[in-house]
């Protein structure tokens, strides 16, 4: 009964667009999450870049990918590191 | 001879746009004999020795277009991507049953009012034919079917429908003015005889009841009630 | 100089044909030359539905293949002197034509109109790549549906992968009762969610069925919602600012029921 008042005055907030409105935007997620490979080359060249500041990493083993499950989409990286950096490349050119 | 006029008024019914439909600019008499010449001009020449089958264009078209899913599964063709480069229906080889050329030495023993006829191909279509198929056959096309709105008929002789012809049709392609167009409802979208061209009038339009036949009389396409008997003597005559 | 206008929806039966013919006759009721090109070959429909199927001799597979030359495919509209309408061929398909000769077509035929609108078939694949090809802007049509949004999303996608960038957005059939329900997406949630220019909203209109039927774009009935919707967006294609017309204006039987009732 509240159910039906609540409908009737549009107070309702399950009421089908917004169920619409945000099955959609889930699924848009999705579909633009789509990247070109070069895009992903892109990507991935520019966070070698920014972690061999820090790390010594194996270029050749890093994987990056778009991983989408059921309500969210990641990044996820996979990148092994060789070894660490005492200090920070960038600190040294600032310093 | 009735002519339109006295066939319930049906002229009216039928624009004579002899200068083109499209476009004033159009040059009619050029138009669709040319384009078809264009296209099957060794067909014409070679119209008397070579047998219908083997005469048909676009074979090698078809060929090219195998890929294309043609035809489904029931053999029927697929509107629109069916017949790409248009091309026949008919030119399938392994065309089902249902279509039988006329064999004009029977024919040509049987009088002299038939010979008219008797250097022509004839084929038989048993299937409505649907938007987006085309016809194309350098003889006498005869439909036992209907002919739906956005298909196409275009035949070097007569073309007959046993049902309801609401497509394009172009009898006498190759500009033979003495060609017909008959139908058990007449109603096309256009109906083109050698180089002339009518189309239906717009706005809403009668549905004829009774056959008709539609032909060149003085340079115009005049569209009668089909009487048995009649149009053979005109074809003597 | 014309403009090339591309009108486009991914989802079919969203009303892109409809919105081309009806934007095309609202443009050259306003005395501007304009060509409608139908690239959907194989299921050519603009034609029946600006009642003009009879007179078709030629087609835009003919001019491609130099079969006639392009003045002679394009057929007059029965109504106003500066509208034309380059028809699809139908017994061909999508592969007949390339996107170069769409490039080339649509470069001579800016050179006679003042807009070239060209209706683009349902899908994103030759047919499409065909319609954009020579287009320079971007209609992108959707309906309130889920389907249709994210159709309507892919294919603006596409639109700024080909260079077409900015594409304006039609939002067709909304029925603005079930909006104020909250069973229908309304035009802030669309916009929200594919973020381009609004172009203008077409309410849902029994009248398209009527005039579509009569071969007469709604554009020219008076009192057709649709038809006056349309009419505000060939305004503003020309320039003109022209605000979104009041779909609150409901003539419905409930809103004259509680309009009665003192509910508004």
């Amino acid at each position: 009964m509240l159910d039906f008042l609540l409908r009737v005055f549009g107070k309702d907030n399950s009421s089908s667009k917004n169920v619409a409105k945000e099955r959609l935007r889930l699924v848009l997620v999705h579909d633009r999450a789509d990247m070109s490979p070069q895009l992903i080359e892109d990507l991935k060249e520019d966070l070698i870049k920014v972690i061999s500041n820090y790390m010594e990493i194996d270029e050749n083993a890093l994987e990056v990918n778009l991983d989408s499950s059921n309500n969210t989409v990641a990044l996820v990286a996979n990148i092994p590191v060789l070894r660490m950096k005492r200090t920070s490349n960038r600190k040294e050119k600032i310093g | 001879m009735k002519k339109t006029k006295s066939s319930k008024g049906k002229k009216l019914f039928f624009k004579n746009e002899t200068n083109g439909v499209n476009d004033p600019d159009i040059n009619t008499d050029s138009v669709d004999t040319e384009q078809e010449k264009g296209k099957e001009g060794e067909t014409v020449k070679a119209r008397e020795t070579v047998p219908a089958q083997e005469i048909k264009k676009g074979r090698q078209k078809r060929k090219k277009a195998d890929r294309e899913p043609a035809q489904d599964e029931s053999g029927e063709f697929l509107p629109g991507t069916a017949i790409p480069e248009a091309d026949e229906i008919i030119a399938e080889e392994n065309e089902p049953a249902g279509q039988t050329k006329t064999d004009s030495r029977v024919i040509k023993n049987r009088g002299p009012w038939q010979e008219a006829f008797a250097d022509d191909n004839t084929i038989l279509i048993q299937r409505t034919v649907r938007s987006g198929q085309s016809v194309r056959f350098d003889g006498n096309v005869v439909v036992m079917g209907d002919v739906n709105p956005g298909s196409e008929i275009v035949a070097s002789g007569n073309i007959v429908v046993m049902g309801a012809l609401r497509g394009v049709v172009h009898a006498g392609a190759l500009g033979n003015e003495n060609a017909t167009v008959a139908a058990f409802k007449l109603q096309p979208m256009q109906l083109r005889i050698a180089n002339h061209i009518t189309r239906a009038p717009d706005g809403d339009y009668l549905t004829p009841e009774y056959p008709e036949i539609a032909r060149i009389k003085d340079g115009v396409v005049v569209i009668e009630v089909y009487q048995m008997g009649q149009d053979r003597q005109t074809k003597i005559g | 100089m014309g403009e090339v206008i591309v009108i486009t929806s991914g989802k079919g039966g969203v009303g892109k044909t409809t919105t081309t013919a009806n934007i095309g006759t609202g443009l050259a009721a306003s005395g501007l030359k304009v060509v409608l090109v139908d690239t959907d070959i194989g299921l050519r429909n603009l034609d029946v539905v600006l009642g003009l199927e009879n007179r078709i001799v030629y087609d835009i597979v003919d001019v491609t293949h130099g079969n006639c030359r392009l003045k002679q495919a394009l057929i007059k509209d029965k109504r106003f002197e500066g509208l034309h309408l380059l028809p699809a061929a139908q017994t061909k398909d999508k592969t007949s034509v390339t996107p170069d000769q769409i490039r080339e077509l649509c470069a001579q035929l800016k050179k006679e109109f003042d807009y070239v609108i060209i209706d683009c078939p349902a899908g994103i694949e030759q047919g499409f790549k065909n319609a954009i090809a020579g287009a320079e802007k971007a209609i992108v049509v959707t309906t309130p549906e889920v389907s249709a949004v994210r159709d309507a999303d892919r294919i603006i996608g596409l639109l700024e992968a080909a260079e077409l960038h900015n594409p304006k957005l039609i939002v067709n059939r909304l029925r603005p009762l079930m909006v104020k329900r909250g069973d229908m997406m309304s035009i802030d949630d669309i916009i929200d969610i594919l973020a381009i220019d609004l172009l203008g909203v077409v309410p849902e209109d029994e009248m398209i069925v009527i005039t579509t039927n009569k071969g007469e774009p709604a554009v020219l009935d008076n009192n057709s919602r649709a038809g006056q919707a349309y009419r505000n967006v060939a305004r503003r294609i020309t320039g003109e600012d022209v605000p979104l017309m009041d779909l609150e204006a409901e003539t419905g039987l409930m809103y004259k029921l509680k309009k009665l009732i003192g509910f508004k």
